[in-house]
């Protein structure tokens, strides 16, 4: 029970890429927000978190990326959530978090 | 009536949280619990012993399952309901408690922390 994150930088959209595989948890969120500022910081350009790859999230998750989006919306960037596994997606719905976040390939968006 | 009971008490530590979560899973499918039911029970205990983690003053983390018939009941200790206004992670913390409150069926608070109940559905 672990966390893995892939990183890539689309060049031609500037947009960095984030895969995170495995768990968000209390364990591993501060990782999470760590790598992607990190990145963020130097280079600015909008983030897509793509869920293909997580399985869970907890609320120290969802606090980690509520200060990225933070972070992002000082300096005027958006960061996008895609391919969220259902059980994920519950629990942006029943916090609300949908309507913060900019969720892909859904009507939000 | 047939009730059985399971006790695990973990170090106060994120270490072991994955590891509750996982022994959630596991006997809420020993009782044939549905994979959403399942689901929600792991994310609850989750947040439960996350709460604990961070408002609770004691070495260890205590959990009871109750193995009835028709339902599953989780007692976790330490678990806080008024979270305080100083602390830092505070609107985290309150995420939890709606999180455990919108997928658990029942959610009693008491002095010793939190209960917890899933009831398990004629159709699974």
């Amino acid at each position: 029970m672990s966390l893995n994150i892939v990183v890539n930088h689309d060049k031609d959209k500037n947009l960095w890429v984030f895969v995170p595989e495995g768990e968000i948890d209390i364990y591993t969120s501060s990782k999470l927000k760590k790598e992607v500022l990190y990145n963020f910081e130097n280079n600015k350009a909008d983030i897509l978190i793509d869920g293909k790859q997580l399985n869970y999230i907890d609320s120290t998750g969802l606090g980690a990326l509520i200060s990225i989006l933070k972070r992002l919306k000082e300096n005027e960037y958006k960061i996008y959530l895609s391919n969220l596994r259902p059980n994920i997606r519950k629990i942006f719905d029943i916090t609300e978090l949908d309507k913060l976040f900019i969720i892909r390939g859904e009507d939000s968006e | 009536m047939n009730r059985d009971r399971i006790y695990l008490q973990i170090p106060k530590k994120p270490d072991f949280i994955s590891l509750v979560r996982l022994t959630s899973s596991g006997i809420a499918y020993t009782m044939s619990l549905n994979v959403d039911d399942i689901e929600d029970i792991k994310v609850s205990i989750g947040e439960a012993c996350v709460n604990s983690l961070m408002l609770n003053n004691e070495d260890e983390i205590s959990l009871l399952f109750e193995l009835d018939d028709n339902k599953l009941s989780i007692g976790v200790s330490g678990v806080r309901e008024i979270i305080p206004e100083e602390l830092e992670e505070r609107k985290e913390r309150e995420l939890g408690l709606l999180i455990i409150k919108s997928l658990m069926d029942e959610v009693v608070f008491n002095e010793d922390g939190i209960r917890m109940i899933k009831y398990i559905e004629d159709d699974n």
